[in-house]
């Protein structure tokens, strides 16, 4: 059984799918410098404007069911990916009140936001995933796995990871922060941004006029160390090729990939070789993450959607931000490239060296 | 909806009112500066996999609050204004233990990690149950809470056991002749995000050997 994303919608820093492409085609950084983080620097964040994350989730899930073919959520299965689910309220309980005792637990872990939606709209069973910042990445990856075993006929994928203190400054912790607005893949660039962001994708067992098709999944453990990447891109490498593998596709037949391109100096160099040593320059690869910040949990299901788009509109966006490029045996566009994309590799990193990779592809 | 059939091929659990103690840290992690940057949750799953005779292959790992002693260690750091760990940044995340089996034992497969509160067991079992399935291979399905933290009695209503393991080998049977569903086994006093996987380690110890989990 093939699966298919149908629907799918959007909020993040730059507004909702319509203003991110927008912004990606425009080459406009939704990314704001940041002082309130930090009280020592300055840090790029992609930050929403939004009431609650709950409320957030609810609109953007409500849009995706308003634009399919279903009338509820009855049969359909919520897989949730974030990497700090309830963080953000319990937060800021225990930093006013030094003290967990009116923090409540259920509020607290992943599941918070996966239990509101599935309360708010009966969905049939729901499991929430936390891998970092694979999280919705996975969360698309189990989607197809149980839509091509027949186990369900419809999964709702949500990726949704708001800021929170302790990840600003952890990251800012590992020296990883970009006090600028990210350039991913530059010689120039000096770390990431960390953003937030909502993405919902209906995956399906039956394609549309309007479909795009999830082809192939792969998944790998980098078994190297839990923040750098394996230096000679062994994970990275093998959770490409085990998606394209599962697409039953050729690498010949890859046109773009999206990369994780988080801009810090340790992944865009590892990344670079991975793309470098599968695909030299016969594909176009670039960040996204220039646009949207590093939506951490999120990113997977984020820049699925944008991969959706950029196959429906035919046209691979330009890398926002690139000066001189860092690897030149890998083929980064300063300018957006008009051609017809008949398959994209998504990739998604995180720490503890888990790499997952989606093909989407023009429905066959 | 759709249910398999699973051989359940090893099990093992752990459970301590505070702390596990003889967890064979030296042994399983013979790397002192990893064993050092170890967190409890991967201690304990580290023992478990050794229980089960675990040392390579795919891994879904489940926990409802997984690394709370470095996420406690992060919010306290910020609260004071003092200098946030790096490692405790980096192990707070919810596939740590996971991550440094795969570390230690050179485990180059997927891992998944799931965190769906009280039922997280249930839908770890689901998942290594669909993964079991689409790569006919054997996986390592085991879920590990460790709350033991300063002030943990402030928020605890929920267990009586604030470090516990559990976890089992499984692979896809070959037909469903006397699968057995799950039966409420539980261990009293155990998180109930355990107790789902608890039910069927307890199953493995009396004798049963083959389960049916819906997918």
């Amino acid at each position: 059984m093939k699966s298919y994303i149908n629907n799918y919608e959007l909020w993040c820093n730059a507004g909702d799918t319509k203003s991110l492409m927008k912004a990606v085609y425009a080459k406009e950084s939704a990314l704001v410098e940041d002082t309130t983080f930090l009280k020592e620097a300055t840090a790029g964040l992609g930050i929403m404007k939004y009431d609650d994350i709950y409320s957030l989730m609810s609109e953007v899930v409500s849009k995706v069911l308003k634009s399919s073919n279903l009338t509820d959520f009855k049969n359909t299965l919520l897989i949730l990916g974030s990497s700090v689910g309830g963080m953000q309220e319990c937060e800021d309980i225990f930093y006013s009140q030094k003290s967990y005792k009116n923090i409540d637990p259920n509020k607290y872990s992943m599941n918070a936001l996966s239990d509101y939606l599935l309360k708010e709209f009966s969905f049939y069973d729901s499991r929430s995933i936390s891998t970092a910042c694979t999280s919705s990445a996975n969360a698309l990856l189990l989607a197809k796995r149980l839509i091509n075993v027949k186990a369900y006929e419809n999964v709702l994928v949500v990726g949704a990871d708001g800021l929170c203190n302790s990840t600003v400054l952890g990251f800012h912790a590992l020296s990883v922060l970009s006090d600028k607005k990210c350039r991913p893949f530059d010689t120039k660039r000096n770390g990431m941004n960390v953003a937030e962001a909502v993405a919902v994708l209906l995956v399906q067992n039956f394609k549309t006029n309007d479909s795009v098709e999830l082809k192939g999944v792969g998944a790998s453990s980098d078994a190297y160390h839990m923040t750098n990447p394996n230096p000679e891109a062994l994970g990275a490498i093998d959770s490409m090729k085990d998606a394209i593998k599962d697409a039953n596709l050729e690498l010949n037949e890859i046109d773009y990939v999206n990369a994780h391109g988080t801009a810090t100096l340790a992944n865009d160099k590892v990344e670079a070789l991975a793309v470098e040593k599968l695909f030299g320059k016969s594909v176009h690869v670039n960040s996204t993450k220039a646009i949207t910040g590093h939506t951490l949990g999120a990113a997977g299901a984020v820049e699925a959607i944008i991969s959706c788009e950029v196959i429906k509109h035919g046209l691979v966006p330009a890398q926002t931000g690139l000066e001189t490029l860092d690897n030149k045996n890998i083929n980064v566009s300063k300018e957006s490239v008009k051609m017809e994309v008949r398959n994209i590799v998504s990739n998604s990193f995180a720490f503890g060296g888990n790499n997952t990779s989606i093909v989407l592809g023009v429905c066959t | 909806m759709k249910t398999v059939a699973l051989n359940i091929i090893s099990s093992a659990k752990i459970y301590a009112p505070q702390k596990l103690e003889n967890l064979d840290e030296k042994r399983l992690a013979p790397n002192m500066m990893m064993r050092r940057r170890l967190t409890r949750n991967s201690k304990v799953m580290l023992f478990l996999s050794d229980k089960c005779g675990f040392e390579n292959g795919k891994i879904v790992y489940g926990s409802c609050f997984s690394e709370l002693e470095e996420t406690a260690k992060i919010a306290n750091a910020v609260l004071e204004e003092g200098m946030l760990s790096p490692t405790s940044f980096q192990n707070s995340v919810y596939n740590t233990a996971p991550s440094y089996f795969s570390l230690i034992n050179k485990d180059t497969d997927e891992i998944i990690t799931i965190s769906s509160g009280m039922k997280t067991s249930l839908d770890t079992l689901k998942t290594a149950a669909l993964q079991a399935l689409v790569s006919g291979e054997k996986v390592l399905c085991v879920c590990v809470e460790c709350i033991n933290i300063k002030n943990i009695e402030e928020i605890n209503r929920c267990t009586k056991f604030l470090e516990a393991g559990v976890a089992v080998v499984l692979e896809i049977a070959k037909d469903e002749s006397e699968a057995k569903e799950i039966e409420l086994l539980h261990v009293e006093g155990i998180m109930d995000s355990l107790q789902d996987l608890m039910s069927v380690a307890n199953m493995y110890e009396n004798g049963i050997r083959k389960i049916k989990v819906e997918l």
